[in-house]
């Protein structure tokens, strides 16, 4: 039963919503317009979706409005993954604090933080719809939410903040996510695609 | 992998707590909704109200036979519809054994605007979830088909394809009513558990609810000052007779196509829905009194109310709604 006040709650909200914030890059590619991106590690990995990152190069425009050159290292249609690397050594970036998909429930509270027709920053409200599961492993998450193209590669993020998947499109007016452990076996391949063609190199 | 965080985000927020509500709320009550196979495309979903009753909508029953329901447990069992009343959208199936809970019912003071509410749905094998708030609630309100809804409740909340006939809950898991949007167009309501309750008494008891009918299609016209004046009208609308059905209650009771009703138990009517809320069921084989202008002049007429007959439509379910 809900015992909690929920006086706090805007407060709660925009915390997280400005903590996330700072995690989320939008990324703007020559042609295909501007999506989100999120930043995966201090050392410059960010993840976005592969339909926002089409080209070579994006520019990564962080929550402060400083632009960063980013190269795109790996593209996964089938997965609508893409990673993009920055450069570090410039700016302090904040990682995001990746969840666990796999502990989401239908009715569990989700955040979505990106930048809907290009709007900085927004934030939405709204609870897990369905975890289409396959194999016992998430395969995709539906979340009753209202997005916007502009969202497409920023987070889905639980009820603390943390990164449970990337949004990726609308169907049926839901909200869909790519869920982070599918994140994680994508950047688990590209690293160790990454280590066999340095071996080769050696 | 996750790289190094700059901040740990605090547990046992308000937030946090609201997400565990909301998830053992979809949990609980959850248990409680079934998938409904009644008709191609996607199933709808329904509510285990009592041992062995599932209540679903109406229009989403679009075959008669063959109706398989499918239960939070994962087991698929067959049902049998026991009655459908398409005034409310309301249909009630019967199952032999069903081997998950019923649903735990809110008290009706619980339907507030502003209340924080979920619309579950089964449309297929998982129970789906929408968040909201009732946005609207008002009184007793009369569907366009005539039936009679205890309280019009309306919700700022998604209905998606295959949620008709699953259950509106607060945030502990009770139910409020059940969800449609086969009585509004495609809006958001609910019908009030108290509603729901009534009808599913009529249809197991009868398998159908019965209405009142007169047998006449009616049109709301506006009548000439001179007549007003003449008969000193308390308004100048009257309900036109546009159609009779044969060998009807109206037919038989002398009604002709153009007569124009002005008063139905001494009641001045301009539209036809006035006339509906005198054909309650329990007025059958009763008497109206009705007031009609024929030409030009004053005439009473007494009609025995009949039972509406069937729609044999009706057992097609509709694909308005979802």
């Amino acid at each position: 039963m809900m015992d909690a006040s929920i006086a706090p709650l805007g407060a709660e909200l925009e915390a997280l919503a400005s903590t996330l914030r700072r995690s989320v890059v939008e990324v703007r590619t020559r042609g295909a317009g501007a999506g989100s991106g999120i930043i995966w590690s201090a050392n410059g990995l960010i993840v976005t979706n592969a339909h926002v990152a089409r080209t070579d190069h994006a520019t990564i425009v962080l929550w402060d409005g400083r632009e960063l050159d980013g190269i795109v290292t790996a593209h996964d249609p089938r997965r609508d993954l893409a990673t993009i690397a920055v450069d570090p050594a410039s700016v302090t970036l904040a990682a995001a604090t990746i969840g666990h998909a796999t502990d989401l429930r239908t009715g569990d509270v989700v955040v979505a933080l990106g930048h809907p027709w290009g709007i900085t920053g927004a934030i939405a409200l709204g609870i897990v719809h369905a975890v289409e599961a396959r194999r016992g492993a998430p395969r995709w998450i539906r979340a009753d939410i209202r997005l916007a193209p502009g969202n497409s590669g920023g987070p889905l993020a639980d009820a603390r903040g943390r990164v449970v998947g990337v949004n990726t499109l609308i169907a049926g007016g839901l909200g869909v996510a790519v869920p982070t452990t599918t994140v994680s076996r994508f950047l688990d391949q590209v690293e160790a695609r990454r280590a066999r063609s340095r071996s080769r190199a050696a | 992998m996750a790289g190094p965080s700059t901040t740990t985000p605090p547990a046992g927020g308000v937030l946090e707590s609201l997400s565990n509500d909301l998830a053992g709320a979809v949990d609980r009550a959850g248990q409680s909704v079934v998938a409904i196979h009644a008709r191609r495309r996607i199933p709808a979903s329904g509510v285990h109200w009592r041992p062995g009753i599932i209540v679903a909508a109406h229009h989403t029953i679009q075959r008669e036979d063959d109706i398989t329901i499918s239960l939070a447990d994962g087991s698929t069992i067959a049902a049998t519809l026991a009655g459908r009343d398409p005034t409310t959208d309301l249909a009630v199936l019967k199952v032999d054994e069903a081997k998950v809970p019923v649903a735990s019912l809110a008290d009706a003071s619980a339907i507030r605007v502003g209340t924080l509410v979920l619309a579950l749905g089964r449309p297929g094998t998982a129970v789906t979830a929408s968040l909201g708030v009732i946005s609207t609630v008002g009184g007793e309100w009369r569907t366009w088909h005539g039936g009679t809804i205890d309280r019009f409740v309306r919700l700022d909340l998604s209905i998606y394809d295959g949620f008709s006939g699953g259950p509106l809950v607060d945030a502990g898991g009770r139910v409020l009513g059940v969800n449609t949007s086969g009585l509004s167009r495609g809006a958001a309501l609910a019908i009030p558990a108290s509603t729901v309750n009534r009808v599913v008494d009529q249809l197991v008891q009868t398998g159908r609810v019965a209405r009142g009918y007169l047998g006449l299609g009616m049109q709301a016209v506006r009548l000439p000052a001179a007549l007003v004046g003449k008969l000193s009208l308390p308004n100048d609308i009257g309900l036109m007779v546009v159609s009779t059905e044969p060998n009807g209650p109206g037919d038989s009771a002398g009604i002709l196509i153009g007569d124009v009703l002005i008063a139905v138990a001494d009641k001045p009517v301009g539209d036809p829905a006035d006339v509906l809320g005198l054909l309650g069921g329990d007025q059958i084989g009763k008497t109206l009194s009705t007031r009609i202008i024929r030409a030009g002049e004053p005439k009473n007429v007494s009609i025995t109310i009949g039972e509406r007959p069937r729609d044999p439509r009706d057992a097609r379910g509709s694909r308005r709604g979802r």
